[in-house]
């Protein structure tokens, strides 16, 4: 037998598929992988330091910035958390546009995200396109209502900052309009195409116990055949309200990632079809108005509140001292927590799968590094 | 044209010298420009493939963009690595450019010919061999372990697919009878302009597994790995920057510009079309130019289609592509081919064939019992060997190093 | 363990494809819809409805652009009143309470004659290149002073430039009608209040001018340029340099500017405020340039000494490099 040696080899940061700034250590065996070590922290900002420095108030802009492609899922889990704390009550038309815009960031997420991932496939960034098409158009209206496309700072303690009026509610029926041929396009385009059966199906498969025991969350979880959705286990929000499926995969492989990104990006649709019909007249108001919103002080104590971001499970954890900001300040970021499962997920698998795997867990750096 | 220049008065070497050297300028010139054109027209294509608008600032409608991408690599820095072999390091280029152009000299254009070669399949055949060379020279000058391992996996990519474009051509030679790119587009001539090689099934299987084989000769999606940017072993060509990676670039769209050319003239009849034969002289020239041209492009745009749809293929299972699937093609089709040939034209090998079904046919006179036998047979050994393999190489397994109980068992999680 | 609180009919399995490799029908069906939508966007009409899911959706920036909503926000802007000239900002000091990254930089007024503060802002600085944009500082303004402007177009090679102070920072009210109509009509009434009191409250001398009488003389219709060509500001420390005077200041209020900089240079025992000031309204920079290189780095590159130094601090620099040199024997 053929004493083969193994050879570690340097992936990223610098690199166009890593999906920022992100190093893996691999060590390969010819062209089988036999360990890989994740390296992050170059993106780390401090935010949860700071979240110690500023006030409540003054946090809600820094939250933008952890997932920076869904900034109002982490305003909201962020302003939930704080209203745990406090005790502050949030009006029935809040919840809802909370909702509808959680709902948003999903599908423009998943979009994105599978685009990415196919263009790092090779698929010279159609699919990609198509779903920034999209997503163009849901961020135009979160401009309009938050008043900037990324980085929103929309949730406020006790409600939104502004509310959403007749010409957000008729653009976002117009855009549902053109979501399900864009669904179908995509699944048309890729999900039976071989190229894309041959790299995806069977790689990167993480089995059911091995993701629970790394308490992986959201798509993966799911992909991996457990039925754990936030969003029904503990329903935040108005989420026990709308009639919606949580899909589930069988073998955890890649193919089984996509097929529930896809599934839920269609279920979301079907939530804000169902949230745009409830939603509550103006007369409940879109923010709690006993609410100061900058001398806010929260009892000492502490809160966790969790959403289902589309990432997987977003918590912030806050302990209190009686004071204006607090005293820690802790971030639950789904991409950190989902990527101590990759390098189990890559063993045995050839080199070039990693960076297919590395796209179907979705991460983004700035909820990894904080 | 060295005949128009000797009647001019110029001595006769004199004449071939300088026809030569006007051949060869345009033939260089119209290789690039071509290639200029082909980069613009693959950038505009594939934008409104993914619904927005290409290049269309630099000049109208981004028609001069090539032009200020040529002006970018040649002011960017040219930066040998220091250990590097310097001889390979700048031959390599030289050497994948030369073979590209080396290939235009056969290449018809239209009914025009600026070499005639007896063998000139052969010829263009072996021009496109010495790609690989280029390619080693590139990983190997480089001094850089992962742009030899690059280099080596796009050798091995670039011979395997060799053979099933090699032997994807001798059905083509097997129908005509004869080597020469001439012959093979005057032999595409009946049925009124439209007896393409394409229309028979032989020609049909033919056609799919050569420009299969050439998108993969070419290094095009889906088997683009020696450029792939996204796969972590950098291609062959990392250390090279500036002019010297122009050169790569261009002669990988040349190369492709050729393979559309040598596709159109091998399988899709060249230059023929209605209307060739009855217009005759400088404008049935032309028309034929402009079919020719036709084809080319459509050709290149369907490279240009598959290349926005479909991912690539992983390494290990691109070879297995070539190797387990399309070669018993080829060698299936060969043999499609030669029944084609005998049913044909066989009279005097195999009378028995004049008795059952009549005389072979002419160019005047067209058989058609015996193409419609023809027809038949090869249809059913192609489609049933297409089938057969299909079934026989289909694999939905993925190996693995360890199974997952193992893993758990061994501790490794 | 039962994670799942899910009843059966609310979970789904994703239907897999796990047949065995077929004809390419998967890939072909692919590139027809890749050809479909080639097809229409070159021929059909350009994307220009939400609804739409095909043709080309550039805009062809900068021929084409698109109209950015009201509640766009991207960098603070001040409002003064069209009529009467006078800034709506107070010195209140509730935006720099709450600005996150800490950005804006505000000294209060005072009256010249009584010396007690005034609701007016001396200066009033926000660097640019630090600010995110979060809006908090409009939101929390109770007099409607700071605002969030449109305008994104701010790139620039000269850093300095983006330390704005409040010359630059100042937009009339009919600027922020026309970019947010609604939104300013709705805060309108109890802002034009407010600033009446304000008005009141303030001694006619302060305030910027905008070439016209100060006390609600003849309403002229201001252009609304922000005082181009203003030196670049230096951060409004308490005690550092001087932030330039303005160009289209009347001459009394210059004259008395430069008056009470004398009083203080006095008051301070001079030396280190090497500013001249200037009779004409040019520009003044002072720039006293600390040069940390020379004493912390020795053999680094020294960096120039500035032009705008004092001669005994010239001297001083100088003897100090001498020293540092022969210590290390050159």
């Amino acid at each position: 037998m053929l004493k083969t040696e193994e050879l570690q080899i340097n992936i990223g940061p610098q690199h166009p598929s890593t999906h920022g700034v992100f190093r893996m250590l691999v060590t390969v065996d010819g062209e089988t992988l036999v360990d890989l070590k994740p390296v992050f922290g170059y993106l780390h900002r401090n935010h949860e330091q700071l979240g110690e420095v500023n006030t409540y108030l003054q946090n809600m802009p820094f939250t933008d910035r952890l997932d920076y492609f869904n900034s109002m899922v982490n305003n909201h889990a962020y302003a939930r958390a704080v209203e745990t704390l406090a005790g502050v009550e949030v009006p029935e038309r809040a919840q809802y546009i909370r909702v509808i815009m959680d709902e948003l960031s999903r599908i423009l997420n998943h979009a994105t995200a599978m685009g990415f991932m196919l263009g790092d496939m090779g698929a010279w960034q159609t699919a990609l396109l198509w779903g920034m098409r999209e997503r163009e158009k849901i961020l135009d209206m979160f401009e309009y209502v938050s008043g900037a496309r990324m980085m929103c700072n929309y949730c406020r303690f006790g409600g939104v900052v502004r509310d959403i009026d007749d010409w957000f509610i008729t653009e976002l029926k117009k855009l549902m309009q053109g979501l399900p041929h864009y669904f179908d396009d995509f699944e048309g385009l890729l999900l039976n195409s071989e190229i894309l059966l041959a790299r995806a199906r069977n790689i990167g498969v993480l089995p059911k116990e091995l993701a629970l025991a790394y308490s992986v969350t959201g798509p993966v979880l799911r992909g991996s055949g457990v039925a754990y959705d936030i969003r029904k286990a503990e329903p935040y929000a108005v989420y026990d309200r709308f009639k919606f499926k949580v899909p589930v995969g069988t073998v955890g492989d890649v193919y089984d990632r996509f097929l529930v990104r896809i599934a839920e990006m269609r279920e979301s649709y079907k939530i804000l079809e169902q949230a745009i019909e409830q939603l509550p007249d103006a007369t409940g108001g879109f923010i709690n108005p006993k609410v100061k919103q900058q001398s806010l002080k929260a009892p000492a104590g502490e809160a966790y509140a969790r959403v289902e971001s589309p990432k997987g499970e977003l918590g912030f954890y806050l302990v209190s001292d009686g004071s204006g900001s607090a005293y820690r300040y802790k971030v639950r970021a789904p991409s950190f927590i989902n990527l101590s499962s990759l390098a189990d997920m890559c063993k045995g698998y050839s080199i070039a799968d990693v960076v297919v795997i590395l796209g179907s867990i979705d991460i983004v750096m700035g909820e990894v590094d904080r | 044209m060295a005949d128009a220049l000797t009647q001019l008065g110029f001595a006769s070497w004199l004449s071939v010298l300088i026809a030569s050297i006007i051949k060869v300028t345009l033939i260089l010139v119209g290789g690039s420009v071509g290639m200029m054109f082909l980069t613009w027209y693959e950038r505009r294509a594939i934008s409104y493939m993914q619904d927005r608008r290409g290049p269309n600032r630099v000049g109208p409608q981004g028609l001069l963009q090539p032009i200020s991408e040529a002006i970018k690599t040649m002011t960017k820095e040219d930066a040998t690595p220091r250990e590097a072999d310097r001889i390979v390091h700048f031959l390599a280029p030289v050497v994948m450019l030369g073979a590209t152009v080396l290939s235009f000299a056969v290449i018809p254009w239209g009914r025009m010919f600026p070499v005639d070669l007896n063998a000139a399949v052969l010829f263009v055949i072996a021009t496109g061999g010495l790609h690989s060379i280029g390619m080693m020279m590139a990983g190997w000058g480089s001094n850089n372990k992962f742009a030899l391992l690059g280099g080596m996996r796009g050798v091995a990519q670039l011979i395997s697919y060799e053979i099933p474009q090699v032997m994807a051509i001798i059905p083509v030679v097997l129908m005509t009878g004869s080597m020469s790119l001439q012959k093979i587009v005057e032999a595409q001539n009946d049925f009124g302009g439209l007896g393409w090689f394409v229309f028979s099934p032989v020609g049909l299987l033919g056609f799919a597994l050569f420009f299969t084989a050439s998108l993969a000769e070419g290094e095009r999606t889906p088997f683009d790995i020696p450029e792939a940017d996204s796969e972590i072993i950098a291609g062959y060509m990392t250390e090279y920057s500036g002019m010297k990676f122009a050169v790569f670039y261009l002669s990988n769209y040349m190369s492709n510009l050729a393979v559309c050319f040598i596709t159109a003239t091998l399988y899709l009849g060249g230059g023929n079309g209605p209307g060739v034969d009855a217009l005759g002289g400088f404008a049935g020239g032309l028309l034929s130019l402009i079919y020719f041209l036709l084809k080319s492009f459509a050709l290149f745009f369907i490279m240009v289609l598959i290349r926005a749809t479909v991912p690539r293929l992983r390494v290990d299972q691109l070879m297995g592509f070539a190797w387990k699937f399309l070669l018993p093609l080829v060698l299936v089709n060969i043999l499609s081919a030669s029944f084609w040939v005998a049913l044909l034209r066989w009279d005097q090998q195999w009378p028995q064939l004049t008795e059952w079904f009549g005389a072979p046919s002419t160019a005047d006179a067209t058989n058609w019992g015996r193409l419609a036998i023809a027809v038949v047979l090869t249809l059913l050994i192609n489609a049933g060997a297409v089938a057969l393999i299909m079934r026989l190489t289909n694999r939905n397994v993925q190996k693995h190093l360890y199974t997952t109980d193992e893993e758990l068992a061994l501790g490794l999680s | 363990m039962t994670l799942s609180h899910l009843a059966t009919e609310d979970v789904f399995v994703v239907e897999r494809n796990d047949a065995d490799f077929r004809a390419g029908q998967g890939m072909t069906k692919g590139l027809g819809i890749v050809f479909r939508k080639f097809r229409k966007a070159l021929f059909g009409k350009p994307n220009s409805d939400r609804a739409d899911t095909e043709g080309q959706f550039n805009v062809q920036y900068p021929e084409e652009r698109l109209v950015l909503p009201e509640a766009y926000r991207n960098m603070p802007i001040l409002l003064y009143d069209d009529a009467t000239g006078h800034e709506l900002c107070t010195s209140c000091f509730q935006c720099e309470r709450i600005c996150p990254p800490q950005v804006i930089h505000i000294t209060q007024a005072k009256d010249p004659a009584t010396g007690k503060p005034v609701p007016a802002a001396a200066n009033f600085v926000l660097e640019y290149d630090t600010c995110m944009s979060c809006g908090y500082c409009a939101e929390v303004c109770p007099f409607d002073a700071i605002k969030m402007d449109h305008d994104f177009e701010l790139s620039t090679g000269n850093h300095p430039e983006l330390d704005v102070n409040y010359d630059r920072l100042l937009r009339p009210i009919s600027y922020y009608e026309a970019i947010a109509p609604t939104m300013w009509s709705d805060v309108k009434e109890q802002a034009m209040k407010k600033l009446q009191n304000n008005i009141k409250r303030r001694p006619g001398a302060i305030g910027r001018d905008h070439g016209q009488k100060v006390k609600g003389g003849a309403a002229v219709a201001v252009a609304a340029t922000p005082v181009a060509g203003a030196a670049p500001a230096a951060a409004a420390k308490p005690r550092g340099p001087v932030a330039a005077i303005g160009k289209n200041m009347p001459e009394e209020k210059v004259a008395k500017l430069i008056s009470i900089r004398a009083a203080n240079a006095a008051k301070r025992g001079g030396g280190d405020a090497g500013a001249a000031p200037v009779a004409e309204a040019a520009p003044i920079v002072e720039t006293v340039v600390d040069t940390p290189a020379a004493s912390a780095a020795p053999s680094g590159p020294v960096a120039a000494i500035g032009q705008n130094m004092s001669e005994d601090k010239r001297a001083k620099l100088e003897a100090i490099r001498a020293a540092k040199r022969a210590q290390r024997g050159e």
